[in-house]
């Protein structure tokens, strides 16, 4: 679904990403981690091309983007859902405008259609009765369940998720967690990257190791965990489990 | 009479002159209505330039345009700018003072709104236009519905008090013979030979203007707060 062919990123002298390849299959769960500064967040960002790659291919669903016009770029970007450590609500729209907004200006849905379709998506992330409401009248583990509910109405094929728990209280991860959860169990495509190795244990079907600008390590979370190869892993591991 | 009611009879009631404080005050509100509304709108593109250039590398030529304008505009006094405009631009044209007044002031304004509407865009998380791209907007919607709502709540009470300073800065608007308020009370002073009352005038005149549109400020800023807190 996902093919990124030897990526590489540089912001001025510093240079981020040294060459990542991989691809991403249909139904994938694959959780990125890493030390902070070896470019995981950048790669994902590359990925929906928040961040333009200074060389390299990613081509999503046959089609290159790295290259693709702005217009085109939009059409990639309404099927790859993106989370945000920090939200990025709109604190001016209700939640269920904050969930409307897109699929009814683009055209995808009629408002009636967008309304619908919200409140269904509030009730699966038990949310509904915050429809009304503001999202600084939210919790943070409520308004990052809202932004994945954002992401989803637009029924994307991929859902990039880029640290969703870090900025939470410890005590709202868990729900945050466990809609995720729910998530691939349903079959979602997602890449995420965080800190949360219990997560990507237990839903992960490939872990992916980064740092310095390279992917150091990929493997099931079977062997990634109990039989890391790279004794760079392995010293990681061991501070963080 | 007393001397004093004597001076006022003077300076207001007698050969109806009174009616040179009203018609200059209502120069003065047509200049600054006009004024203002090209402010705005000018400015408010001029803004657009500027951020859509900061934001995405775009219009290059346009910003370079829009950065002299507002370098020439804020670093030249506006009664200079007035009379240039008067007297060099449209020196061999008849035309009507009050339109030049209202050119005058509205590109003097246009630059001044432009600054404050664009530091509203810039004043926006950059996290909110990614959330908006990322959702497939593109750069113009994401501005429409996303940005630009947030940043004119932020910059309203600055937008409001750019335009009280308008309605001041038309005070030199005399400079061209264009009879506004100030004008108007000047008028009086060169009939009477009496600076005090007519002067006193319309310094009273601008102070209880100015005081209500603060006013008006101060309860749309209440207004918005109040939609903060949700």
């Amino acid at each position: 679904m996902i093919e990124v062919k030897n990526l590489e990123k540089s912001f001025g002298e510093l240079h981020i990403l040294k060459g990542i390849s991989t691809t991403i299959e249909k139904g994938e769960k694959v959780v990125v981690i890493g030390p902070s500064g070896s470019g995981k967040s950048t790669f994902l960002r590359c990925l929906n091309r928040l961040e333009q790659p200074s060389s390299g291919q990613i081509i999503f669903e046959g089609k290159d983007i790295t290259g693709m016009s702005e217009k085109e770029l939009c059409a990639v970007r309404e099927k790859m859902g993106m989370v945000f450590q920090h939200f990025h609500l709109f604190p001016h729209l209700t939640i269920r405008k904050n969930l409307t907004l897109a699929p009814v200006k683009l055209g995808l849905l009629s408002k009636e259609e967008a309304d619908k379709n919200a409140m269904a998506m509030l009730e699966k992330v038990g949310l509904a009765d915050k429809a009304e409401a503001y999202p600084n009248q939210l919790s943070g583990g409520q308004k990052q369940r809202i932004a994945i509910a954002r992401a989803l109405v637009m029924n994307p094929d991929v859902m990039l998720f880029d640290e969703p728990t870090s900025a939470l209280d410890p005590e709202m991860v868990g729900e945050v967690l466990s809609l995720m959860k729910t998530l691939a169990d349903d079959g979602m495509t997602m890449v995420v990257v965080t800190h949360e190795m219990g997560f990507a244990r237990e839903v992960a079907s490939r872990v992916m190791f980064m740092e310095g600008g390279y992917i150091v390590e990929e493997n099931s979370p079977d062997k990634f965990f109990s039989n890391p190869e790279s004794p760079r892993l392995k010293e990681f591991l061991s501070k963080v489990l | 009479m007393s001397a004093f009611t004597q001076k006022l009879y003077d300076t207001f009631i007698e050969g109806e002159r009174w009616k040179y404080l009203t018609n200059g005050l209502k120069t003065t509100l047509l200049i600054t209505f006009f004024a203002v509304i090209i402010g705005m709108v000018l400015g408010f593109l001029i803004a657009m330039v500027r951020a859509t250039h900061d934001k995405t590398g775009k219009l290059k030529f346009l910003n370079v345009l829009a950065r002299i304008y507002l370098t020439v505009i804020r670093g030249t006094p506006v009664m200079v700018q007035l009379l240039i405009i008067y007297y060099v631009i449209f020196a061999s044209v008849n035309i009507d003072k009050v339109f030049v007044g209202i050119l005058a002031f509205g590109l003097n304004s246009a630059a001044y709104v432009a600054e404050i509407v664009r530091s509203g865009i810039m004043s926006i998380d950059n996290g909110q236009f990614e959330a908006g791209t990322s959702l497939g907007l593109n750069y113009r919607r994401t501005m429409i519905y996303i940005i630009l709502p947030q940043a004119f709540k932020n910059v309203l009470p600055a937008l409001a008090n750019e335009a009280i300073v308008l309605l001041k800065e038309t005070s030199v608007a005399g400079y061209i013979a264009l009879e506004d308020l100030t004008k108007g009370g000047d008028i009086i002073r060169s009939l009477t030979y009496e600076a005090f009352l007519p002067l006193i005038a319309v310094a009273l005149i601008y102070l209880i203007m100015v005081m209500i549109l603060t006013r008006l400020v101060a309860l749309l800023e209440r207004r918005l707060a109040k939609s903060d807190r949700g």
